[in-house]
């Protein structure tokens, strides 16, 4: 059995998390949840993940600190690939994703397209 | 276990905790994994109705984690002789400390190397009492093998049995409101905290304040152990999460460590 | 038997006087820092020194236990000082100022419905979350105010999810006029139908 591609979505907001879902789902990824970077760490020791969408803004722990903690992890974890989401759209905000350790920078609300799409180019796409 | 309409709620918010806690995106999904005992789900899906429910042995997949890894990361650090604190917090009527005692005297090989200490706190000084006296029925035995209950316990009368003195006298129980740090301090700093099943009864600034106190009644490195169903990630981001093969734990940084 | 018993150190402790424990708050030793914010809780005049100090802080341990003091000292003050780091650039200042506010609002609500007029775009959004944990009915009236007349999708995505959560059939043409006026957007489509259908679902409930 082929291995799915599996998606971890860091964001607080239940709606947003549905909504990434929804489209990843529908393209053949396997989808994994979690609402702060706390729990996304917790369920970076359960189970491998191919992709990380994570959001700023979160109770806790913020997507920047998580992404910092994930860079620091070991060789297999801390290559992960990372899309950063965030309201803000300054070159600020990307310049920090970046030094967090983003791959990718999506400004919100996203696109459901345009997150299946780079999903596929940051982590392959699913069959 | 029946559940009359007016729990309706009560089980709803179960289910969909379980469902979340499995990753199952639909009941469907879940039902599946609840008929086909995946990982334990059963165990699991009835913990999570019997929260209240104290019995020795319980949730025993810790204490297996406690002698095969969390006691050994430990021991790294000391010397033969040197101390091994141990803590439960909240302890109810005790069957958790003694389990811990029980567990140890029967399955760490090195149990006899060092000198260690059990403490069982509790809000509730009514339950301490009943911890100090021992005694228990069967439902608080009925996980314990024959061969256990024969040789830490001495019937009571028909119904009942009471730890043997020598394992009784030697965990200490003492009252202390976790969520107080002028009680919890003075307890000092322990390898191995078990806090079960009692922050989800919190708001959460006290779930907040429990945790920064019980941050610091762990020594560097030290671990901390909540109920399976519990997380500190809707709690407080001073802890690093571990996984062990038998359990989940929340470890204060070794010293020296961002 | 390996199990020892001994006498657990059950003396009171000393109260920390208030100028040794502002001092420490910028201690060079992170464990006495760590124990001064702690202590602070206790100082309702310590406001101005944990604010400074967190500010400068690099220990997110010490950070977080700042954080918490600032909470439970619980003055306008002090929830002053969370909401200027409701503004921070950092967005690990952000979110330690926001869970610190969760845990105080409650005794201070009439801080929400200013939150949530705030010039600011993202300190409505991160105040929306606030609105989450009051009673279902005032929280749906505060979030449909803000929906009335808010401009920006994102902030009113932040409403709509916790009134997908919270708030009842009073919501139900606020979200109709939302969705109209955001017709191009489709994650407030979306949203907005969830939101819906969740409220609806749970008001047939409790009827039947």
């Amino acid at each position: 059995m082929d291995p799915q591609k599996t998606i971890l979505v860091v964001d607080d907001a239940s709606l947003v998390r549905l909504y990434y879902r929804t489209a990843l789902e529908g393209a053949g990824f396997h989808v994994v949840e979690a609402m702060n970077g706390l729990e996304a760490l917790e369920k970076l020791l359960i189970l491998p993940v191919h992709l990380l969408v994570v959001d700023i803004n979160m109770p806790h722990m913020d997507g920047l600190t998580f992404l910092e903690a994930v860079r620091r992890k070991n060789r297999e974890l801390a290559s992960i690939p990372a899309l950063v989401t965030s309201t803000e759209s300054a070159a600020a905000d990307f310049a920090a994703a970046r030094a967090a350790g983003a791959n990718y920078y999506l400004v919100k609300p996203i696109d459901q397209a345009k997150l299946v799409q780079f999903a596929g180019m940051l982590c392959g796409v699913p069959r | 276990m029946v559940f009359g309409e007016a729990k309706r709620y009560y089980v709803e918010r179960r289910v969909l905790e379980r469902m979340s806690a499995t990753g199952s995106g639909t009941f469907a999904s879940y039902f599946t994994r609840l008929r086909t005992d995946a990982q334990g789900e059963i165990e699991q899906f009835v913990n999570a109705f019997t929260v209240n429910e104290t019995y020795f042995y319980r949730e025993d997949h810790q204490l297996k984690c406690l002698t095969t890894d969390l006691l050994t990361e430990r021991i790294r650090q000391k010397r033969k002789g040197d101390a091994v604190r141990i803590w439960c917090a909240p302890c109810s009527t005790g069957e958790e400390p003694y389990s811990v005692a029980m567990w140890l005297l029967e399955n760490w090989p090195l149990v006899d190397e060092y000198e260690i200490e059990i403490i069982g706190s509790d809000i509730d000084t009514a339950v301490l009492e009943i911890a100090r006296a021992g005694i228990y029925g069967k439902r608080a035995l009925m996980r314990l093998a024959p061969h256990l209950i024969e040789k830490y316990f001495a019937p009571l009368g028909a119904e009942n049995w009471q730890i043997v003195d020598d394992l009784r006298t030697s965990v200490q129980f003492s009252a202390a409101n976790i969520v107080e740090l002028a009680q919890t301090r003075p307890y000092g700093q322990f390898d191995v905290i078990f806090c079960r099943n009692v922050l989800i009864y919190f708001d959460d600034a006290s779930r907040r304040v429990a945790a920064e106190n019980l941050f610091e009644n762990l020594l560097p490195g030290g671990f901390i152990c909540l109920g399976h169903t519990e997380s500190m990630s809707r709690i407080s981001p001073l802890f690093e999460v571990r996984r062990f093969a038998d359990a989940i734990v929340y470890q204060r940084p070794a010293a020296g460590s961002t | 038997m390996p199990l020892v018993r001994k006498p657990t150190g059950q003396s009171p402790q000393p109260p920390a006087d208030a100028s040794s424990v502002l001092g420490n708050l910028v201690s060079e030793r992170t464990d006495d820092r760590w124990a001064a914010a702690r202590a602070a809780a206790d100082l309702p005049d310590a406001t101005t020194a944990l604010a400074a100090a967190l500010r400068n802080e690099t220990d997110a341990r010490v950070r977080e236990a700042m954080f918490t003091s600032l909470a439970r000292i619980a003055t306008r003050e002090s929830a002053d000082a969370l909401i200027e780091f409701l503004r921070s650039d950092n967005a690990n200042l952000r979110a330690g100022a926001l869970d610190a506010l969760r845990i105080m609002i409650g005794g201070m609500r009439e801080l929400v419905p200013q939150l949530l007029s705030d010039r600011d775009v993202d300190i409505r959004i991160l105040s929306c979350e606030l609105a989450r944990d009051l009673p279902g009915p005032e929280a749906t009236t505060l979030l449909c105010t803000l929906l009335a007349d808010e401009q920006d999708g994102n902030v009113c995505a932040a409403a709509i999810d916790v009134l997908a959560e919270v708030g009842g059939p009073a919501a139900l043409p606020f979200l109709a006029e939302c969705a109209q006026r955001f017709r191009d957007s489709p994650f407030l489509g979306f949203a907005i139908k969830t939101a819906t259908d969740r409220i609806n679902s749970q008001h047939t409930a409790s009827r039947a």
